[in-house]
């Protein structure tokens, strides 16, 4: 396995490790993503955005990124921590916060989440982690929407192209957005992106974790490392290799077979419900229109 | 002999906002012609933005309608090369290039090589056309308009230049994609487009124009990069990526001549060659004939 090893410029060792066939022209990546912000603000007729910051490296990725486009003071960063969230992560967002002089506030989603559970849950207070995750998720998708009307931005959403393929995200929840601007870059990507536009250190180099409860990190969840899922994604989704082919690459066949059922079972999640056909024109099926076109602005 | 001055277009259609392109290019016109331009080159659908779907129709103009005559109403001792989407007397829509020039519509072509595959769905919306001829030009040199996928067959090249171009036009809607960074210029997409243009420039002793737009549409990104090639294959000039901009570049007509003199490839193209073996390889791909049964065909 050829990889680099990638260290920011205050580099105390290797903050992360790169497959060299992931490493991106970062100068251009940044060029067409803050042309894609911009555009997607002003042909939807806003010039502002709201991002959800975890503290996590995809959403200061993204709130550097909206702040380079169309600069800090369109920005509004919206926290939104619960009580079993780490103190770390809340530290994290602040720096974030500060390095980029944008506006923030803070919505503790504890009272909202607690309520449910301890009153009209199912199973109430036994719900399962994974639940509570997902509820939480569509909490902080909710406070966000809310303020994207208060504040007259855009949500601009995290998610990675790594999580996107595997289904690591939650379904109208931490997925819902208004534009990606990173959905199609690998966590590997990412991190290199994030070095390069000076994301704070502590960030870039910290293991990735939902923090859904203490301890938790992606990689231990998943069972393998983002260098080695990248790479098994990238020869698999972008290069078209077949399964077999990917094994003789030197990919482990279980996590071969583990990986490619992960993304076949999370293709419902990446694309919206199907509509029964009845009428002779319906919508996504035979009418079909951008997005955005004369008229669709908001203003 | 006076320079050939060229003014590329490096545009941002806004999508399907045809008054709001059309009064665009009255204006970039307008600008191309105080900088002394003989030639102005807009990009493949210019006029309409690309991804529209289901708005074709919307944005459709016949080749009598009054918005196009207008446009060419201001190329008067000028010539211009504008995208849109034209609508037959039959109510075919195709994505087209005309040549406008000195108040009139000269020539029309109709895109022929649809891209359909990857991110690509232009069969959807359109009709493909079937003609590759030049043209010529109150330029007193012969053009090879194209649009962009067409250059991405070879026959499109051979043909033009067969046909008598002296300066391949290709006007284009290229999205940019793959950004690794062991890709030339940051950018894939980049990387193959000039290494056709330089290709086709060599083989046909041709000069190469080509215009592609810039801006974001959906997903997508234009990537500009807009560029001159002489006959020999050398660059003579090369637009920025994703910078909007009306760009002039000076060639030197004799250069056709005298990269033809030194380098007679076209002279020594054989198309009745061509011809007969492409009617043999049409008539058995069709299985019309057994190819172990149907002897060389020369």
């Amino acid at each position: 396995m050829t990889s680099v090893s990638a260290s920011p410029p205050s580099g105390s060792g290797p903050a992360f490790e790169l497959p060299a066939e992931l490493g991106i022209d970062t100068d251009v990546a940044r060029r067409i993503i803050d042309g894609f912000i911009t555009s997607q603000l002003r042909q939807a007729g806003f010039s502002r955005a709201v991002v959800g910051l975890s503290g996590g490296i995809d959403s200061a990725l993204v709130a550097h990124l909206v702040a380079e486009a169309i600069g800090a003071d369109s920005l509004l960063c919206v926290l939104m921590p619960y009580s079993g969230s780490s103190a770390d992560s809340r530290t994290d967002a602040a720096a974030v916060v500060d390095q980029l002089g944008c506006a923030s506030t803070l919505v503790d989603i504890s009272p909202m989440v607690d309520a449910y559970f301890a009153d009209g849950a199912p199973g109430g207070r036994e719900a399962s982690p994974v639940r509570r995750g997902n509820f939480m998720a569509r909490m902080r998708m909710a406070v966000l929407y809310d303020h994207s009307v208060t504040f007259g931005g855009l949500v601009a959403g995290t998610g990675n192209k790594t999580e996107m393929l595997i289904g690591y995200t939650t379904l109208f929840g931490d997925s819902a957005c208004a534009f990606a601007p990173i959905g199609d870059l690998y966590k590997s990507q990412v991190r290199q992106l994030a070095a390069v536009m000076g994301v704070p250190d502590a960030i870039v180099r910290k293991s990735p974790s939902a923090d859904l409860w203490p301890g938790q990190t992606d990689e231990g969840e998943l069972g393998v490392s983002y260098a080695d899922l990248d790479r098994l994604l990238f020869w698999m989704i972008d290069k078209r290799r077949a399964p077999d082919e990917l094994i003789e690459l030197g990919f482990d066949d279980g996590l071969v077979e583990r990986v490619g059922r992960m993304v076949a079972r999370s293709e419902f999640k990446r694309q919206v419900a199907p509509i029964a056909k009845l009428g002779p024109r319906t919508v996504g099926i035979d009418y079909l229109y951008p997005r955005r076109r004369p008229g669709s602005a908001r203003r | 002999m006076e320079p050939l001055r060229i003014a590329l277009a490096q545009m941002a259609p806004r999508l399907g906002a045809l008054e709001d392109n059309l009064e665009r290019h009255h204006a970039l016109l307008a600008e191309a012609r105080q900088g002394g331009a003989d030639l102005v080159v807009f990009p493949e659908l210019g006029l309409t933005g690309y991804l529209l779907q289901d708005l074709n129709a919307e944005v459709a103009m016949r080749l009598d309608d009054p918005r196009l005559a207008a446009l060419a109403s201001d190329t008067k001792g000028l010539s211009a090369v504008v995208g849109f989407v034209e609508e037959s007397d039959d109510h075919r829509l195709f994505i087209a290039a005309a040549l406008l020039e000195d108040g009139e519509l000269r020539h029309v072509h109709r895109k022929v090589f649809l891209a359909n595959y990857g991110l690509f769905d232009e069969r959807r919306f359109f009709g493909s056309g079937s003609i590759l001829a030049a043209t010529p030009s109150r330029l007193g040199l012969s053009l090879g308009i194209c649009i962009c996928e067409d250059f991405w067959h070879l026959a499109t090249p051979n043909l033009l230049a067969l046909d008598g171009a002296q300066v391949l036009i290709n006007i284009s809607s290229s999205p940019g994609r793959d950004v690794a960074a062991v890709n030339e210029v940051g950018l894939g997409t980049a990387t193959s487009w000039r290494t056709l243009a330089r290709t086709y420039a060599q083989l046909t002793t041709s000069f190469v124009v080509f215009v592609n737009r810039v801006g974001v549409e959906e997903s997508i990104t234009f990537w500009g990069g807009s560029e001159v090639i002489s006959p020999t294959g050398a660059t003579l000039f090369q637009a920025p990526l994703h910078d909007e901009g009306l760009f002039f570049v000076e060639i030197d007509r004799a250069e056709v001549r005298r990269e033809r003199i030194a380098m007679p490839l076209l002279r020594d193209e054989r198309p009745e060659v061509v011809m007969r073996q492409l009617e043999r390889i049409v008539r058995e791909r069709a299985g019309e004939v057994d190819p172990n049964d149907a002897g060389s065909g020369a």
